[in-house]
């Protein structure tokens, strides 16, 4: 039998495999994948819920919009990563250091 | 509640006239799509004149709502004086930043118009909802075209730093508080965070699972208001994006955000349950916090652009306290919004036009430049010292009625923590003297070290920035006329 908590252990591992992505990786399309993780993590929790919510179905609507937001996200951020590249010939964020105090 | 879809029809169609402005809006963003992608050949500034017919009709479109309260489409949508005041000054800021963006960047920038009408359906998103799923739309709007827009003209390495920074460190804050809702979502089954469900949910629900969630929310919001320490972007960002998109980011994004965060903090502080308390600590604690760090980080910059990072920091600190004494009139807090938008838009003007013509945002290049352009020094120094908060100015009036808000709310409830707020409050205001008035230390008293090469600035909008500086000594002389308005 699957229970909520079930669904709820997974999406809190997506959600921290995810943190640690943005947080360790050394290359900005693996942080991209990192956010990505993280987002889903969380419309697995939206969806879960959504079960106890049978009038509005709030969580699944959300989901849907934030599967959309998501890729919109990282469309744009792909674009800007590709900018980064074509000036710095890098995408480890820790070599792009033009603006700091 | 019938949830027949004969009746859910009807209440959809009864609601639309409240979004008439946002309709418009979008009908707007697309007419400047066309525009970018086939009359621009023949006619250059086609998208820009969509762009401002869009703003004036929009403006038009809020004025009619101003005495309206309502709400449409089962709760999701909410107008109000407040939120329709605060659309009403989002949507005059785009008018004059689209004006700044097409005197600056004269090529190429048809799409920027767009995206930054889309920008502004954002905001008005943010400041006229009550919902959970709204509110996360809105601030992914506004982030998502905000990346663009920094991103937009990236003709240089710093551009394209910002705003590789600007959008990584955007998404994860978004990522975050998805997090956080879906958690609040779970526990409260309901996403209007003014509904009795939600405020019950929270009330039974497990004292670390609430404060996981609520801090993880105040991660994404945090992102947009750019509070301690979710406000490490902001000096970066501000910096290396070009001056009328720093201009953008540092006034109305901000505004939208700070509405959506008035109505959260009304909807959950009142009360003596754990979230409420949770929340109005909170808030205290990252506004003292948020005006120490953005005021004392601001001494030690060089760059102009980047001190007015930290400035605009420290004012989401002074926003932040204006919000904790919110009880039942929320004029003080427009009018504190209005005097910082004014004064923001009006300095970042003036220090683009100083780069334009001398080519430097260095502090140290201002050297002597104040014999050269007198006028525009004169009204720079006027727009410091109205963001310090000194009389004559606006900003004098709006910290004056934050501090005795802020004071009241301590004789009612006599909380020390009130008097620690006014205190840091009155601290880091004497804080920032230090560093705006080194903008006329530098232009009138040191001299000018090297030649730079003198450019033709833009004529129209230092004119721009002028009319905005005489408001800010009608308005600081007069402050009647507004709150009378906006009461």
């Amino acid at each position: 039998m699957i229970t909520l908590t079930h669904f709820l252990l997974v999406s809190a591992c997506i959600f921290c495999i995810g943190l640690y992505a943005v947080l360790a990786k050394r290359n900005a399309i693996m942080i991209l994948v990192g956010i990505e993780l993280m987002i889903n993590a969380s419309i697995l929790n939206f969806v879960a819920f959504s079960r106890y919510d049978k009038t509005n179905y709030g969580g699944q609507i959300f989901a849907l919009f934030a599967i959309v937001l998501a890729a919109a996200a990282v469309a744009v951020g792909l674009a800007i990563i590709l900018n980064v590249y074509r000036q710095f010939k890098t995408i480890n964020p820790q070599n792009i250091h033009e603006l700091k105090d | 509640m019938n949830l027949s879809i004969a009746n859910i029809l009807d209440e959809i169609i009864a609601s639309v006239p409240l979004l008439k402005p946002e309709l418009l809006l979008i009908a707007g963003f697309i007419i400047c799509i066309f525009c970018a992608l086939f009359l621009q050949k023949w006619w250059k500034d086609s998208a820009f004149a969509a762009c401002l017919a869009t703003t004036v009709v929009l403006i038009y479109a809020l004025v009619e709502q101003l005495g309206l309260s309502a709400t449409g489409f089962s709760n999701m949508w909410l107008v109000d004086p407040v939120g329709t005041y605060a659309r009403l000054m989002i949507a005059v800021s785009t008018l004059i930043i689209a004006i700044f963006i097409q005197q600056r960047y004269r090529a190429h920038n048809g799409d920027v118009y767009s995206v930054l009408l889309a920008a502004t359906l954002g905001m008005n998103v943010l400041a006229a909802t009550t919902n959970w799923l709204l509110a996360f739309i809105g601030i992914e709007i506004v982030s998502i075209a905000s990346y663009v827009l920094v991103g937009f003209f990236a003709d240089s390495k710093k551009q394209a730093e910002a705003a590789m920074k600007y959008a990584l460190f955007g998404s994860v804050c978004a990522a975050v508080m998805l997090y956080g809702l879906s958690l609040i979502y779970g526990l409260t089954g309901d996403l209007d965070f003014r509904s009795a469900q939600h405020l019950q949910g929270l009330m039974t629900s497990p004292q670390a699972m609430v404060t996981i969630a609520f801090l993880f929310v105040f991660v994404g919001i945090g992102f947009k208001l750019s509070f301690v320490p979710f406000h490490i972007w902001s000096p970066d960002v501000y910096q290396g994006a070009p001056t009328p998109v720093t201009a953008f980011l540092s006034t109305i994004p901000k505004v939208a955000a700070l509405i959506l965060f008035m109505r959260l903090y009304k909807a959950w502080s009142a009360g003596g349950f754990y979230f409420s308390d949770l929340m109005v600590w909170f808030m205290i604690t990252v506004a003292i916090v948020t005006m120490l760090v953005g005021n004392l980080a601001a001494l030690r910059q060089n760059d102009v652009k980047r001190m007015m990072a930290y400035s605009s920091i420290g004012h989401t600190g002074f926003l932040l306290m204006s919000i904790s004494a919110y009880q039942d009139t929320s004029s003080y807090i427009l009018f504190y919004i209005f005097a910082y938008v004014v004064t923001n838009l009006a300095a970042f003007i003036f220090i683009d036009h100083i780069e334009q013509r001398t080519g430097t945002t260095e502090l140290t290049g201002y050297a002597g430049l104040g014999k050269k352009m007198p006028l525009l020094f004169v009204c720079f120094t006027v727009v410091a010292v109205s963001l310090i908060g000194l009389p004559p100015t606006i900003g004098f009036v709006g910290k004056l009625m934050i501090f005795s808000a802020v004071f009241d709310l301590y004789g009612d409830t006599q909380a020390t923590a009130l008097v620690l707020l006014l205190i840091v409050g009155v601290l880091t205001s004497v804080i920032s003297l230090f560093f705006y008035f080194r903008i006329p230390l530098y232009a009138f008293l040191r001299n000018a070290d090297r030649q730079y090469m003198e450019h033709r600035g833009s004529a129209i909008l230092p004119l721009l920035a002028y009319v905005l500086t005489a408001l800010i000594i009608f308005f600081g002389l007069f402050p009647d006329l507004l709150l009378r308005m906006l009461g």
